[in-house]
């Protein structure tokens, strides 16, 4: 009988499991049997503890190898929009520039248009080199008509006049200058006086009578006199009024002019004096 | 013996947590059938049977089969496994790609059969195409190149 077993042990191992097998599913399947599913628990049981343990240790390491790539990942993310935000703050800076200089150049325009002549804008593109003198040089030159006196004003009031002109660059001198004087009068009691410049910032009003009517905040205009400056283009206020007790016979009268010199980058050059009277003239300046 | 269970055991946690994050398209390679093919390069058939057996019922109880199965569809293939491999050269991973791939389809096959049987039928043709052909090639795929790692005791077959 042994013999008879070890000499068939294959087929019969292979018979005996295919039956088992084919039972448990039958009795599964047929009637639900206990036995079957009570293997099955068995089964389950047996590796279950070990699968929550891997289950868990494959689950944490994922979690730490997906954090990881996660990490990784909003590394280069961070790096990019980094650099993004930066090209954007870039073009987002230029663009503003940009709308800043179409602004400064539409509101030049409209007042080219406004004083009814020629005129040309030009950029700032350097300011004096010493503190002697108050000057600045714009890129605009004989090649685009400019010629010696011609004057320069900004949105804001009167600049200056050319005083040096090659052929792409002009030299401007300011009103502010010591040696710049332009004949101006006081907007309100039409009294009529020199603006000349200093070191400061300021201009002084020359030669207005001790009894002149000039208070602070008059609005100061070009007078027109002198054939350079034509009449009425904003020149600034009187920030300061006195009468020296000294026997002098004109008032001292310092002000302010309504263009800021120090941030100016757009000016215009009148090409040729107004036809008829500058229309600004009677407008409040802009702040 | 020991290191059966062992392997079997460690078999068991791969298939259920890291196999399926394998799956491609919804298909997973079958880890038991890579261990009984293994074991059954090295053992006689009568024990290949019977641990295709053991493995079934693993599988099975970790499936949603019911209980015998997977272990009726392994004892066989076992037996087959390592009758065959004493004929042909199984250290050669071609041979071993193209027996794993026979055994792979043999078990759907006779899985198919033994559903169609207890009445929980399954479109034979296109479950053999759509699911036991490619599952038998990702399991072949992967047993060769587990195989050819882990380098298990294939002794018996011709070299």
């Amino acid at each position: 009988m042994t013999r008879l077993l070890l000499r068939y042990r294959r087929t019969l191992v292979l018979s005996t499991a295919l039956l088992l097998a084919f039972v448990l599913m039958t009795l599964q399947v047929r009637s639900g049997s206990s036995v079957a599913l009570l293997t099955k628990q068995i089964l389950l049981t047996s590796i279950s503890p070990f699968l929550r343990v891997a289950t868990k240790s494959f689950d944490i390491t994922a979690t730490v190898w997906n954090e990881y790539v996660d990490l990784r990942r909003v590394r280069r993310d961070n790096q990019l929009l980094k650099e993004e935000v930066r090209q954007l703050r870039t073009e987002v800076g230029e663009l503003r520039e940009t709308a800043l200089e179409h602004a400064r150049m539409g509101h030049l325009l409209q007042l080219g248009n406004r004083v009814g002549t020629e005129a040309v804008v030009a950029r700032v593109i350097g300011k004096d080199t010493t503190n002697w003198f108050r000057t600045i040089l714009i890129d605009t030159g004989a090649n685009q008509g400019i010629q010696r006196h011609m004057v320069v004003v900004t949105r804001e009031g009167l600049v200056g006049r050319v005083i040096d002109v090659t052929a792409l660059a002009s030299r401007v001198q300011l009103i502010t200058d010591p040696g710049s004087a332009v004949g101006v009068l006081i907007q309100r009691s039409r009294t009529i006086g020199v603006a000349a410049g200093s070191q400061g910032s300021a201009i002084q009003i020359k030669y207005l009578p001790l009894m002149a009517d000039v208070a602070v905040d008059d609005r100061i205009i070009t007078s027109g006199m002198g054939g350079i400056f034509p009449k009425g283009i904003p020149v600034g206020k009187v920030i300061r009024s006195s009468r020296p007790a000294n026997g002098t016979l004109f008032q001292l009268i310092e002000a302010q002019p309504h263009a800021d010199f120090s941030r100016m980058e757009e000016v215009m050059v009148l090409k040729r004096p107004p036809s008829s009277g500058l229309s600004w003239a009677s407008e409040e300046p802009p702040p | 013996m020991m290191t059966f269970l062992l392997a079997l055991f460690g078999a068991c946690l791969l298939q259920t947590a890291i196999v399926p994050r394998l799956a491609i398209g919804g298909i997973q390679p079958d880890l038991f059938l890579i261990l009984l093919f293994g074991l059954s390069l090295s053992v006689e058939p009568e024990l290949a049977a019977a641990a295709g057996f053991l493995i079934g019922l693993y599988q099975d109880s970790l499936s949603g089969a019911p209980l015998g199965l997977n272990a009726f569809a392994l004892s066989p293939i076992g037996f087959l496994v390592s009758g065959l491999s004493q004929q042909v050269k199984t250290t050669q991973p071609v041979w071993r790609f193209a027996l794993l791939c026979v055994a792979g389809l043999l078990s759907g096959l006779i899985t198919l059969l033994l559903l169609r049987f207890f009445h929980s039928p399954r479109p034979l043709a296109s479950a053999l195409l759509w699911t036991a052909l490619p599952s038998a090639l990702y399991t072949g795929m992967l047993g060769t190149g587990l195989l050819g790692v882990l380098k298990p005791n294939t002794n018996k077959g011709l070299t």
